[in-house]
């Protein structure tokens, strides 16, 4: 039993030591390859940027990329950008944005250096800032950007963001008609909709949005009446979405706008209103470098052509919200309230706040 | 007399135990020391102050702190009681139904039972939404139409969540249950009617007692696996109010960053749990020579004759059958052919279509790449769970090795680890230990290895104790070999519990999510994943038409391994 012991401990600090290693390594890096490259880029002109990105991205001829859009819309994104630059090897991964987040801060923190480039929600990108595990990449792809989205843009570079998504209220023109409906935020707190207004369980953007809109005490009064009312909590959008169209309760909360949307592509019958006198929270969606990448040239092609026409176009099929040119069902006179990161001390607060009130099932 | 078990370190036998402590520590031990040493430390995996020799209790004091937890704990023992209590009613009328009566349908109602096992979870709990959900449901409607009362059926409550969980459960504890059945001597029960009992008698007093080994071990798989269960908590248990542990761990480590320190804690808890629940089982099945009811004479199962009765336990199955089975499958079967999602009328009738299945099969790499990595890890890691618990269990049960009972230890210990936190400790294992197998399938089979072996090692380790070891003393009294009575004996006089493991492993590893979704990318996406991938698009009908091929590759592979379970092992006396 000793020696087996003895060789357990051994293999264990083995293991230990050779993630104590790669995180010795990884922290002496003051300035990756990466950022070298992207400070020298920013000094080059247009078109000889452009070209050097394209000569280093056929030398590299390989990139991997998470996308945290999921199944078809993502695959046709990776297919259309594959397709225009065929000389790289494309490997993507499609994950929901924490999960995402989650793994690339395990990969980076054990040195292995496996994703190149990733695309985030902003708000959930926090914890990745803090660990300082993104380039900085200035581009000028970003000046395309439409004015009202000028928010979105990040100063220090540290994301690209190239497209925008939603969180607002809806309803079931069934059980609900437009005269009784909602109309702004705090309406979803009247005995109306008692048992009747869906949520999913907290998430971090959702309350960062609110507490851009409101204010933190405004929030917090918000959930408290929330959650006097018997809200729904059921995790997953488009099925609280599916379940809200077939009858089964009146109203989302909040929910991604888009997802009412494509059910009625698919049945134009389909009994779904937007509620567009209350604000509408919106973030940006953003492509996050990897400073640790093996691939910088091709990883900043991808950033790049995400703002591309060919890109926004698709983005806009696929019914998000594009930066660069018009969105494809919302009107532009709509009530937008943008937001980027909110400081983790305050979304705590919120969070706390949401299990006080509302409960995680409560 | 000096069993010939006891010689088995000089012989072949030395060396397979050898390489089972090997692959236990690495499987098993491992990631077990990278949890619990994560659960005493405040820092992450990867930062520097992880890895230094300084220990905290402060993320047990946290968890103990969190009030919900308590709430939940409560909330997990009734439900997980209940569901278990339900479930192994259910499973073992029905295994004994199938296996021990001479009742009609007995291999229709046997193979639909376990039928269920193949269909996924996501999409059992959501077909019964559509059926019992007070606004939606269709039963409800029915109900209201015939009778006029509204809301009678609520699947978002507390007895919703047990119906469904104790319906998912069913046909475990039938696998398990038959298996026992299958391997229990006869002759017994033929001497009680001799003795002028009746059937039911029989049962009670000759039957069931020797399937104790069975009973405990499925009660505590079926109550584990409660509380793990994640599907039906999750879509039912936040509308019903119920809380439980695993949608508590969950919610407390959907944030990013995940609090690893926390997560780990609670695996810790579940780790004890279990382990209390292992000596529970130990102490019940002690004296393991009282189940030994398969020995060195003529055996052969026998059917018990029912009468008029048969028909009545015909129907009651049937009934059963069509609720575990039936009635999901059928929902699954017509939201597959819908176009959208939308509750069972005539008029959706007429929307009747095949594009879901078309959309599928048109994209190879999207659905059926997935559909062929399930099939290599369902049948890859059964087969190899399967051969390394016959081992495990050979030396618990027949061998006076001092050590044995570290084996069981081991190859139990991993039912406390949840699939997230299992997950994960193989994921941070595999980036800190530089091999080259992140994005391959065998990380997630390695994963799986250890995930299932629980499991399978109840299944074999139930028909291992009824085996006497006269068997083994006389083939070697004749000069058989270790190997050769491992082969000829044990391997064939096992097969009831070795089919039913290897059954229930595969068809879960083909199903399993939260290993596969923490471990996959892009070239070992596995069935589960697109699964999942169409549910958080809320494709019901496409999921369903997944499901639906699922359904049919799954019945293929486990009609082969039948096919091939059938070529050794004894023949049932009909």
């Amino acid at each position: 039993m000793k020696k087996i012991a003895t060789t357990l401990i051994g293999i264990i600090s083995a293991a230990l030591l050779s993630a104590s290693y790669a995180e010795t390594l990884y922290a002496a890096a003051a300035q990756t390859p990466a950022e070298q490259l992207y400070a020298e880029l920013a000094k080059l002109k247009p078109d000889q940027r452009t070209k050097r990105l394209e000569e280093g991205a056929r030398k590299e001829g390989k990139l991997t990329f998470v996308h945290t859009w999921r199944g078809k819309i993502a695959r046709e994104f990776g297919s259309a950008f594959e397709k225009r630059y065929s000389y790289i090897k494309f490997e993507m991964s499609d994950l929901g944005s924490q999960d995402a987040a989650e793994r690339f801060i395990a990969e980076e923190r054990t040195g292995r250096h496996l994703t190149d480039i990733l695309s985030l929600a902003v708000p959930d990108l926090a914890v990745v800032l803090k660990q300082n595990l993104v380039a900085r990449y200035p581009t000028p792809a970003t000046s395309k950007i439409l004015k009202q989205y000028g928010g979105f843009v990040d100063k220090d570079n540290r994301w690209t963001a190239w497209y925008w998504s939603e969180h607002g209220i809806s309803y079931n023109t069934n059980l609900v008609s437009a005269a009784q409906a909602p109309k702004e935020w705090f309406d979803l707190c009247k005995p109306a909709f008692k048992g009747q207004v869906s949520f999913d369980p907290a998430e971090t953007r959702f309350l960062a949005g609110l507490y851009t809109m409101m204010g933190e005490e405004k929030t917090k009064q918000w959930l408290k009446c929330i959650g006097e009312n018997q809200p729904i909590i059921q995790t997953g959008h488009t099925q609280r979405m599916e379940l809200m169209l077939t009858g089964d309760h009146a109203v989302q909360g909040d929910n991604y706008l888009y997802a009412g949307i494509e059910a009625m592509r698919k049945n134009p019958k389909a009994p779904y209103a937007i509620v567009y006198t209350a604000p509408i929270l919106a973030f940006a969606g953003s492509m996050v470098i990897s400073r640790n990448t093996q691939n910088p040239h091709a990883a900043a092609l991808m950033a790049d052509w995400a703002l591309s026409d060919e890109a926004q176009k698709l983005t806009s099929d696929f019914l998000r919200g594009p930066l660069t040119i018009k969105h494809p069902y919302l009107p532009d006179n709509i009530k937008l309230v943008t937001y980027n990161i909110v400081s983790e001390d305050i979304t705590n607060r919120l969070h706390e706040a949401w299990n006080q009130y509302i409960g995680r099932t409560k | 007399m000096t069993r010939a078990s006891d010689r088995l370190l000089l012989s072949g036998g030395g060396i397979v135990f050898v390489c089972l402590v090997v692959v236990l520590i690495y499987q098993v031990l491992l990631p077990f020391l990278l949890i619990i040493w994560t659960s005493l430390k405040v820092a992450h995996p990867g930062d520097p102050e992880f890895l230094e020799l300084s220990f905290t209790t402060a993320n047990y004091f946290r968890a103990f702190a969190i009030r919900e937890f308590w709430e939940a704990s409560l909330n997990t023992f009734y439900f997980a009681s209940v569901s278990t209590l339900f479930s192994f009613v259910l499973g073992t009328f029905l295994a004994w139904t199938v296996v021990r009566t001479n009742t009609p349908l007995a291999q229709f109602i046997g193979m639909i039972t376990l039928g269920r096992i193949i269909i996924p979870g996501v999409i059992i709990t959501i077909s019964w939404i559509l059926l019992a959900s007070p606004s939606i449901g269709i039963l409800n409607y029915f109900i209201t139409e015939t009778t006029g009362v509204r809301r009678f059926l609520n699947i978002y409550s507390f007895w919703g969540m047990v119906w469904v969980q104790s319906l998912e459960m069913a046909p475990l504890a039938y696998l398990l249950m038959s298996a026992a059945f299958q391997s229990t001597d006869p002759r017994l029960e033929e001497a009680s009617a001799i003795a002028g009992s009746g059937a039911w008698s029989t049962f009670y007093r000759v039957s069931l007692p020797l399937i104790l080994p069975a009973t405990a071990a499925s009660a505590l798989l079926l109550f584990i696996q409660t509380v793990e269960s994640f599907e039906v908590p999750l879509l039912l248990g936040g509308r019903a109010r119920v809380p439980v542990y695993t949608t508590e761990v969950y919610f407390n480590t959907a944030r990013t960053p995940t609090d690893w320190g926390l997560a780990s804690t609670y695996a810790m808890m579940l780790l004890v749990l279990s382990m209390a629940l292992l000596v529970v089982y130990f102490r019940l099945v002690r004296h393991t020579e009282r189940y030994q009811t398969i020995t060195g004479k003529d055996f052969k199962p026998r059917r018990i004759d029912l009468g008029g009765w048969r028909y009545l336990t015909c129907a009651l199955s049937l009934l059963l059958v069509f609720l575990i089975t039936g009635l999901p499958f059928i929902m699954m079967l017509y939201a597959s052919l819908m176009p959208r999602f939308q509750p069972p009328t005539l008029e959706a009738l007429r929307d009747v279509t095949l594009v879901n299945y078309r959309s599928l099969l048109a994209d190879w790499n999207y659905s059926v790449r997935p559909l062929w990595n399930s099939t290599l890890l369902g049948v890859g890691s059964a087969s190899v769970v399967m051969l390394l618990v016959a081992a495990i269990s050979y030396f618990v049960n027949k061998s006076r090795v001092r050590s044995r009972k570290i084996l069981d230890f081991l190859g139990f210990a991993p039912i406390a680890l949840p699939s997230v936190v299992l997950g994960t400790a193989f994921l941070w294992f595999y980036l800190l230990v530089p091999l080259p197998v992140i994005g391959s399938l065998t990380i997630i089979g390695l994963a799986y290895l250890t995930r299932y072996m629980p499991y399978a090692l109840r299944f074999v380790s139930t028909s291992m104790v009824q085996i006497h070891t006269e068997l083994e003393e006389a083939a070697a009294v004749a000069g058989g070999t270790w190997w050769k009575n491992l082969y000829r004996i044990y391997l064939p006089l096992l097969r009831p519990g070795l089919m039913a493991g290897w059954f229930w492993v595969m068809v879960h590893a083909y199903r399993e999510l939260t290993i596969a979704l923490m471990l996959a990318r892009s070239r070992n996406r596995t069935a589960a994943v697109i699964i999942f991938d169409l549910w958080s698009n809320g494709s019901f009908p496409q999921l369903s038409a997944f499901g639906v091929l699922m359904f049919v590759i799954l019945i293929v592979l486990v009609s082969v391994g039948q096919t091939v379970g059938k070529r050794f092992g004894v023949q049932e006396q009909v």
